[in-house]
């Protein structure tokens, strides 16, 4: 790997050196800047200054996190494709994949896998942001969004483990839910929102799918650009 | 709180931090770094998909409940917190210490972020992570 150790002013402000032809080339880059003029800008953009401080491997677990979620959408698409929500066809569609689909055990066992992963990586994130105090100003903001990425990665767990419909996912399930029941005034109005009535049924399945595969992922990738503009903006907690 | 501000112009927010030296482009350099670590990840996900592969338990059946119900390992500890202590405290306490957890670069006023500065925040995290581990075993096991 060539290692070029250090940006210079060419890296910074493109328009001094490169970025003066860049302007003027032709190509597809020529072509689409002329257009839409975003050449400089893509190419600051690209060239951000990291600072070397961040260059270890518990600053690689925020990005492992967005790598293992990649996966999971990968891989959901595939499954989706085989996987029907509704009690008579969900199991026998899960082992559809398993068996008959081609490399489909692979792809549902890494989906369950790259989910273990992401809580895995998540919450160590989550520690090494706590330890190195990069939570304070200017960064509030950015750290109440990965909480809220946190919410909604274990809400893909809890409606993900009810899909399989298998002795084990249902009964998780129906504890699950149940605990929402313990909360005082409200609790048997989200039990039965959660369930889409008083017991678990055909109705629970097509909700958590829904939810699963329509809600958390717009949700997600809205908080996930939010979260990388903010680093962007603000940059990573200086070297302490 | 009082800002500090560096020779560079730039603010900076807690005194303990130093000037950011010589720093690298994210593009080529630091993506390469991390386009490794990606790929040992990704190699590590197929190993573990391909030897362990996930499992399926027999067809839900809403009539028969069986022995052991527990949830994903990362829901052990407050599966374990629930069965401790009053309904009411069980359910709210997880949802508090959440919020409160969000809520943190508000309420933790210290300016300072060097970890060996901040002896009780670094107290208090090893407290929440040795009971959040024992209550996760403990759910396990239990």
């Amino acid at each position: 790997m060539t290692d070029r150790t250090s940006v210079t002013s060419a890296d910074l402000n493109p328009a001094d050196s490169a970025g003066a032809a860049g302007i003027a080339a032709g190509g597809v880059r020529g072509w689409l800047d002329e257009r839409f003029g975003l050449g400089e800008a893509l190419l600051r953009a690209l060239r951000k200054p990291v600072p070397r401080h961040a260059r270890t491997w518990s600053y690689c677990l925020g990005g492992l996190t967005f790598f293992a979620f990649i996966v999971q959408v990968v891989t959901g698409i595939l499954l989706a494709m085989y996987y029907k929500p509704t009690p008579e066809n969900a199991y026998d569609s899960v082992l559809f994949v398993m068996n008959r689909v081609p490399f489909g055990w692979l792809i549902r066992s890494m989906h369950v896998w790259s989910a273990h992963l992401m809580i895995v990586t998540l919450f160590g994130h989550l520690i090494r942001v706590l330890v190195t105090g990069s939570y304070k100003p200017p960064r509030e903001l950015n750290w109440v969004a990965g909480m809220l990425l946190l919410v909604v990665t274990l809400a893909f767990g809890f409606t993900g483990y009810l899909l399989p419909w298998d002795q084990r996912a249902f009964w998780a399930t129906v504890v699950g839910t149940e605990s929402a029941n313990s909360v005082p005034v409200v609790g048997p109005a989200i039990l039965h929102l959660l369930r889409g009535g008083p017991e678990v049924t055909d109705l629970t399945l097509t909700r958590f799918y829904a939810i699963h595969v329509l809600v958390l992922p717009a949700v997600m990738v809205v908080l996930l650009l939010l979260h990388f503009v903010m680093i962007r903006r603000q940059g990573i907690s200086g070297p302490l | 709180m009082s800002r500090v501000t560096l020779r560079t112009g730039a603010p900076q927010w807690s005194p303990d931090e130093k000037p950011i030296e010589d720093p690298i482009p994210f593009i080529p350099n630091h993506i390469l770094g991390e386009l490794v670590s990606l790929l040992l990840t990704f190699a590590v996900l197929i190993v573990l998909a391909s030897l362990l592969p996930a499992g399926l338990e027999s067809e839900a059946d809403p009539l028969t409940t069986p022995e052991h119900v527990k949830p994903e390992w990362y829901f052990l500890a407050v599966y374990q917190f629930l069965k401790l202590v009053p309904e009411v405290l069980g359910v709210l306490a997880p949802v508090v210490a959440g919020l409160a957890l969000t809520l943190l670069p508000f309420l933790d006023r210290e300016p300072r972020r060097n970890p060996r500065r901040r002896p009780l925040a670094m107290a208090l995290l090893a407290a929440a992570l040795v009971a959040w581990i024992g209550l996760t075993i403990w759910g396990k096991l239990s």
